[in-house]
């Protein structure tokens, strides 16, 4: 087995430590962490459709804090599936695609691919600056599509650049 | 938890019943009856964490420990992330477990409390620790080679 670039690791153990700290962070910082959305909320109001009406805002202000908050523990379980995902499928890429250039275009699909989880940190925030349903949009078009698109196109890459690598090894 | 759904909710509600003073019960069944759902739920919800995270985690181990034994240099600091790795990595889902079985003993606070202090805390710490040791030594090795 040959190792993927180093560079496709160090993205890969950056992130699952990022998992890690955040799941910590997340549970150690529950208060803290919801009082900061409810303010940031509070200091957009009008993104957020405030109304003045303490039930109506009550509402709207628990509605946002639950998907910033579900936006973090997105992040969290992302981060600590993709980090070992990029890792062994840039392994099996390094090891198993022939062509260099084919190889490294899919350690930079794979790596660009991993910050995929990242793009959660951006829904979360989006979500407390310009209001719940324009940040997941912003957020879901700017960063987690292309994102995952990213890391999609690498691992279809990948598969059919093995089925293409054994069917030319049949041939010899 | 697919097939003893319903064996382990009941067993956990007997448990909570027979300890009323722990769940704050009153004796009054609409009151009580939401206690226990909200108790349920969290008992549900951590068996559910255990699932998941037994099988994250078991991946974290294997790319970290992989990656640590292929380009950690010096003997000492592999030994010690591959053991920090895996005994941090192995041990923290256990937390859930602990959890969701001291939840119908002692509430959902304390059992949360004991989880964290025993398991979640030492063990998730050791693994923190070890991940972002083996970042700094491949970020300072990537520097190097740049």
């Amino acid at each position: 087995m040959r190792r993927p670039p180093l560079v496709v690791i160090f993205v890969g153990l950056v992130l699952i430590a990022l998992g890690e700290t955040a799941g910590a962070l997340m549970s150690q910082l529950r208060p803290q962490l919801a009082g900061y959305a409810r303010a940031r909320v509070a200091a957009n109001a009008q993104a957020h459709g405030l109304a003045g009406s303490a039930e109506y805002d009550g509402e709207v202000t628990a509605r946002a804090v639950y998907t910033a908050e579900a936006g973090l523990s997105f992040f969290h379980t992302h981060a600590q599936g993709l980090g070992p995902l990029v890792i062994f499928a840039g392994t099996v890429a390094a090891s198993t695609v022939r062509w260099r250039l084919a190889r490294g275009a899919v350690a930079a699909l794979l790596g660009l691919g991993a910050l995929f989880p990242l793009g959660y940190l951006a829904y979360s925030l989006a979500v407390l600056e310009w209001g719940r349903d324009a940040g997941i949009e912003l957020a879901e078009r700017y960063v987690l599509t292309p994102l995952g698109s990213a890391a999609i196109v690498g691992l279809v890459v990948l598969a059919v650049l093995m089925v293409a690598g054994r069917g030319r090894d049949r041939d010899a | 938890m697919a097939k003893f759904k319903l064996e382990l909710a009941r067993g956990a509600r007997a448990v909570m019943l027979s300890r009323p003073a722990t769940h704050g019960l009153v004796g009054v069944r609409d009151v009580d009856e939401q206690i226990i759902d909200e108790a349920l739920v969290k008992f549900d919800a951590a068996l559910r964490l255990f699932h998941l995270h037994a099988e994250g985690m078991g991946l974290v181990i294997i790319a970290t420990t992989m990656t640590a034994a292929t380009l950690v240099q010096s003997v000492g600091a592999r030994r010690a992330i591959i053991l920090l790795l895996t005994v941090g990595g192995a041990a923290y889902p256990f937390g859930y477990l602990l959890w969701s079985a001291l939840i119908p003993y002692h509430g959902i606070q304390t059992g949360k409390a004991v989880a964290e202090w025993v398991v979640w805390i030492p063990f998730g710490g050791a693994t923190i620790v070890a991940v972002w040791w083996l970042v700094l030594l491949v970020g300072a090795r990537l520097v190097r080679r740049a």
